[in-house]
């Protein structure tokens, strides 16, 4: 993209930002979506708690982007550090869980228990996955009525898994925009306004894990010189190549120090 | 008494591959042989555990590797917990040792279990409690090559299903380990086998009661808990026949599967 292109565009981009409500415009349908989905399989499941919960950062930590429910507005945004309880566990092993009995001491909803007098007493967690990949937990909690509270069924476990599935596709898009959300508040906030590179740079720190990243850039590299021209993309492939078998003759890997 | 003759019709199973289990392997305890429970860690003091964990060891970060390191941490969720409990109700005397990669500091991704796994390996623990998964894509290769060490190895895996629309590794794999996946049935020694479907083994896993964090209970329902169901049950066939291979043991398990299913007809 020449300059002067570059220069089109970060204007054309400013104003729309500044014509539009970035903040809500673009978040808020998604959050809408997850909730209304949130309170229809609640329903469906017989439950009468439920809650979306999301990765925040790249350590494991997690937090509630999306509840319904008696104690629902206390849980928006409370956080769950790395591994932690059910939530926890459910985002880092991919496995989903129901839990009868459910003590104090097992969940993130327990200080709010406390605040309430509401009591835990069963849970259905199920992970939310998009494109591989463990972005969120869905938790169901309770049943419609009165305690003692039916145990969640392994055909429930199976009917949230699909709910889920749903759902993680809104948790994504709802990622999505909130990255471009932040974007148009920095922006707008006037930091970085008058140069792309700080906010590109800004926008490649985000969301994605480093790993991921590092890949990204590989694949740029290489569309960049497969662009160069005939020579340099065989170039390319003979050195990628010659990698590939150094590797391979290495492939005894260790992810232990010892 | 078990007969294991793998596939009759299959020429290439040679005697090597026939033998026989004696029925009392049921009445083992486990003793001797060692399980590596890969997982949220586990609480010692649990009075249904104690003096029973070997070992505690947990992930640490260390650069772009992993260090275990002694755990003084526990359990941080309750899993690693639940499926020790299994476990030690069917096989009491089972050699257990933790190895802690959930919760463990700042350690969010999957390379902490990959290393958990190598870790289990490189220790040669007889039999390992996998209860976890992961569906990247990357991670594919180094779990695959890690289970073909670990079957090498002599070194049984047994891993949860997941019972999720996209597959999850390693459960995948159907060479070289052992998965699992849940039934409502309660009596451990009555599992079952569905040849020919990607999870192959079905143990109890819907309202297993068992051992929590804080000396309690739970009721649990997933295919986390048949898991251990399946491992405390190798346990007793591993004590009763110490020489068996990963390859011997699925084949036992599969003939053990068919008795229990043809005395239900």
């Amino acid at each position: 993209m020449s300059e002067e292109n570059k220069n089109g565009l970060e204007k054309k981009l400013q104003s729309v930002i500044e014509t539009v409500d970035v903040a809500n415009a673009l978040t808020e349908p998604m959050t809408v979506s997850i909730e209304n989905l949130l309170k229809i399989s609640a329903n469906a499941m017989n439950s009468e708690e439920a809650s979306v919960i999301v990765r925040e950062g790249d350590e494991g930590d997690l937090r509630f982007l999306s509840a319904i429910g008696k104690v629902a507005e206390r849980l928006k945004n409370l956080r769950i550090p790395a591994g932690k309880g059910i939530a926890g566990f459910v985002f880092s092993s991919g496995q989903p869980m129901a839990i009868t009995d459910v003590g104090e001491e097992d969940t993130f909803y327990a200080e709010v228990d406390k605040q309430t007098g509401y009591s835990t007493q069963t849970i259905l967690a199920t992970p939310l996955r998009y494109n591989g990949e463990v972005i969120g937990v869905l938790e169901y909690v309770n049943r419609i009525g009165e305690p003692p509270y039916e145990p969640f069924t392994p055909k429930e476990m199976d009917k949230a898994s699909l709910y889920a599935e749903a759902i993680a596709a809104l948790v994504n898009a709802y990622e999505i925009a909130k990255i471009f959300k932040d974007l148009g508040d920095k922006m707008l906030s006037g930091e970085d306004n008058s140069d792309f590179v700080v906010v590109r740079e800004w926008l490649s720190k985000l969301r994605d894990s480093s790993e991921h990243r590092e890949m990204m850039d590989l694949a740029v590299l290489v569309r960049e010189i497969s662009n160069r021209g005939e020579g340099e993309r065989a170039m390319c492939r003979e050195i990628l190549e010659a990698v590939l078998r150094y590797s391979k003759d290495n492939s005894e890997t260790s992810y232990l120090s010892f | 008494m078990t007969t294991v003759s793998g596939y009759e019709t299959n020429q290439i199973l040679t005697g090597s591959t026939y033998f026989q289990i004696e029925d009392d392997w049921k009445e083992r305890t486990g003793k001797g042989v060692s399980v590596a429970i890969i997982d949220s860690g586990i609480d010692t003091s649990h009075p249904d555990l104690q003096g029973k964990i070997r070992e505690s060891v947990e992930a640490k970060k260390d650069d772009k590797r992993v260090l275990f390191e002694a755990s003084e941490t526990g359990d941080s969720a309750g899993h690693g917990t639940a499926c020790a409990g299994i476990i030690s109700r069917i096989a009491p005397e089972a050699e257990l040792y933790s190895i802690k990669v959930l919760g463990a500091g700042g350690l969010g991704d999957g390379h902490a279990f990959l290393a958990g796994l190598e870790y289990a390996i490189k220790n040669r623990y007889r039999l390992v409690n996998l209860s976890l998964g992961t569906t990247k894509p990357h991670f594919f290769a180094p779990l695959h090559d890690l289970l073909d060490r670990a079957y090498q190895a002599g070194c049984i895996v047994v891993a949860a299903a997941n019972n999720l629309p996209q597959p999850s590794f390693p459960s995948v794999f159907s060479s070289s380990l052992i998965s699992v996946s849940k039934s409502a049935d309660t009596d451990p020694f009555h599992f079952s086998f569905k040849y020919g479907e990607v999870i192959e083994l079905c143990a109890p896993g819907v309202n297993v009661r068992t051992a929590w964090l804080g000396g309690g209970y739970k009721s649990l329902t997933g295919n986390s808990f048949a898991c251990p169901h399946i491992v405390g049950i190798i346990a007793l066939l591993l004590e009763a026949n110490p020489t068996l291979t990963p390859f011997q043991v699925k084949s036992a398990l599969y003939a053990i599967a068919k008795e229990n299913q043809e005395s239900e007809k």
